[in-house]
Parts: C-alpha cells; sequence; structure tokens
C-alpha cells in the first residue's frame, strides 16, 4: 500500500459535485492539497483550526454549496464540539476525508505507536459517523459511498486514509 | 443597539450566537436570523463567513461577543484572508461571559488591533448609540468584510433560553435564501 493519487483523488471530487474544499494540509496530504489549488473547478479554504473548517464548511453547505473537508485524525479529535454542534446535530451532510496519522508506522510494527493510531477509528465510531478505508487507488469508490451516505442520511460521513497520496 | 439595527435591516442574513440569541428575538423575527446557539462554541463567525463566500449577494450580519470571539482567535486570520465584501461581524464587547454568569475575560485584550493584526483591513471601534445609528447604513451597504467592536452594557434581564431544534433553524434559513431541501 502506498496511497491514491492525488490527480485521480481530485477529479472523483470534481465528478462528485464538490464546489469547495476546506483543508487544513498535513504531511500525509500535501499532494492531494496541491493537486486541489490546480483545480479550476473547486475553491480551497485552509483555517486555522479544524473546528473553524467545520464550521465554515457548515457555513457553505446552507449558503447552497457542496462542500469537503480534509483534516487529519487530530484535527477530527480538536473539533469534536464543532462537528456535533455544525453537523451531527442540525442535520448537515458534510463529507471528512480523514488523514490517519499513525497507521503506516503502526501497520509496519514501529515503535513507538503514536497515540493518535488507536483512537482514530474509535473516535468516529463514537461520533456514529458511517466510514470507509482509502488506502490505495482501488478504494477510491469509497468517497462516492461516503458521499451518497452523507446526503442520503443528512449527517457527517468519514473516509478514513492511511497511507496519504501520491502526487 | 439591536433595536437600531433591528430598525434598519432589510434582507440581510442576521447570524446571533450566546446572549444575543436571547435578545435578538425581543426585536426581530425574520425569515433570515439564525440562531446559532450550540452550533460550536466560538465559531459563529466561521459559519457566517462559509455562508457569505456561498451567498456573495447577500449581506451576511454576525453578532457575537468578546468571549466567543477568545474560543477561536484564528478565525480572525481566517476572515483576514477570505473574508468576502458581504461579511460583516459585530463584536459585542462586554469583557464578560454574560450568559454564563458575566465571569470576566482577558480585560487588557485589544480586539482591535487584533483584528487589523490579523489582516482585516476594515475594523473599526464604534464607542456609543448615536455613533452606531450613524455608521450603521454605511456599515450595511458599504463592502467589507468589516469587523466593528462595539462597547456593549447589558441594561435589561436576559429572557429565557428557549431555542428551536438545531435541524430546523437550518432548514428555515436556508428556506429564507430559496434553497431547496436536500
Amino acid at each position: 500500500m502506498n496511497g491514491a493519487s492525488a490527480a485521480r483523488t481530485v477529479a472523483l471530487i470534481e465528478d462528485l459535485g464538490f464546489t469547495d474544499v476546506v483543508s487544513i494540509p498535513d504531511g500525509e496530504s500535501r499532494h492531494l492539497h496541491r493537486a486541489l489549488l490546480e483545480s479550476p473547478e473547486i475553491e480551497v479554504y485552509s483555517p486555522t483550526r479544524e473546528g473553524e473548517g467545520i464550521a465554515l464548511a457548515a457555513g457553505l453547505w446552507v449558503g447552497g454549496r457542496k462542500p469537503f473537508i480534509i483534516l487529519q485524525n487530530t484535527g477530527l479529535m480538536e473539533a469534536g464540539d464543532a462537528l456535533r454542534g455544525c453537523g451531527i446535530g442540525p442535520s448537515i451532510p458534510l463529507l471528512l476525508l480523514v488523514g490517519w496519522r499513525g497507521y503506516p508506522g503502526a501497520m509496519s510494527g514501529a515503535l513507538p505507536v503514536d497515540s493518535a493510531f488507536p483512537y482514530t477509528e474509535p473516535l468516529i465510531r463514537a461520533w456514529e459517523l458511517p466510514h470507509r478505508r482509502l488506502m490505495s487507488d482501488d478504494d477510491l469508490g469509497v468517497i462516492g459511498e461516503m458521499a451518497a451516505v452523507a446526503e442520503g442520511t443528512s449527517k457527517p460521513a468519514a473516509v478514513v486514509y492511511g497511507y496519504g497520496f501520491t502526487p | 443597539m439591536l433595536r437600531v439595527l433591528a430598525a434598519r435591516r432589510t434582507d440581510e442574513v442576521v447570524i446571533t450566537t450566546m446572549t444575543a440569541t436571547l435578545q435578538w428575538p425581543l426585536v426581530s423575527s425574520h425569515p433570515l436570523d439564525f440562531d446559532f446557539l450550540a452550533f460550536g462554541m466560538g465559531h459563529a463567525s466561521d459559519f457566517g463567513l462559509g455562508l457569505a463566500l456561498a451567498r456573495p449577494e447577500r449581506k451576511v450580519v454576525v453578532l457575537k461577543g468578546d468571549g466567543g470571539l477568545l474560543m477561536s482567535l484564528g478565525s480572525l486570520v481566517t476572515m483576514g484572508r477570505y473574508g468576502p465584501p458581504n461579511l460583516l461581524v459585530l463584536l459585542l464587547e462586554n469583557r464578560s461571559y454574560e450568559m454564563t454568569g458575566g465571569q470576566p475575560i482577558a480585560p487588557k485584550a485589544d480586539f482591535v488591533a487584533l483584528a487589523r493584526a490579523a489582516g482585516i483591513d476594515k475594523v473599526e471601534r464604534i464607542e456609543d448609540l448615536g455613533a452606531f445609528e450613524r455608521e450603521l447604513p454605511s456599515l450595511l451597504t458599504e463592502p467589507g468584510p468589516r469587523f466593528v467592536v462595539l462597547p456593549v452594557i447589558n441594561s435589561e434581564p436576559l429572557p429565557p433560553v428557549a431555542h428551536t431544534d438545531h435541524t430546523e433553524r437550518v432548514v428555515r434559513l436556508r428556506r429564507g435564501l430559496g434553497i431547496s431541501p436536500p
């Protein structure tokens, strides 16, 4: 596994009709972030923290746009109140692309295990967010699947990526 | 101050949070009023920024307190970077967490200086109600983004909290904006 292609992921995000991406870059998403900035169809916003980003995305959606959120698992931990208040509570179908910091190291048996690793999926389950894993181009279909789940349930849903993105 | 704003307001979205959510309904009942209470601590202006970006034809006014701003100070930087011309943030400065009992906040924080340092070009402080009344027409019509600090003292008892369902608030606002249900 070496992650999904940033170019293919951006093309998919465009095909799914997303209009805006709210993204706080991290090491694993840097290629994706760069590819998004080159997209003529997508506006990219980088707020200062993830809770701020979720509220910004909620405002975009309420105003009629279709936002997509990229954040690391650590940012999801920071953004819990915003996710509750601006996504789950008011039934706003936000799609979160969550970077799983610590996953590659844990899978390779490297020590110490990043403390962000073990809490990621339990946290997502605690929020009752439907989610799928994205580990390579073979999994790219989960983005459309989770987008449909978010829209169908009017609730946030998540795609968790474990290996970052290749250019 | 809220009465002055309500009297002048026409088709602007007005987003309120914390104490303003209790007071604004006393002076306004409008399809484009949006009660942000319990949507996310400190994030009313972030939500307002997103809404203003999505609806550039519509003025978006955010009424938030200084205590709430301190919960998301980075919002100022994001507003400085992305704030569109149709965004107006009115910061109600009372130096306390009024809704939770009036606990004091940082007494020396200079919100005008913070907003300017964050990259927001149109920042001002309006000291009294007469000046606010005189400046309000331009605040509502001239392009921003604008960040206005308003020192306030609450002279009336707060009504009890009685808020509507979160989802219903969103549905109502989208309906007011002419957006069909998803």
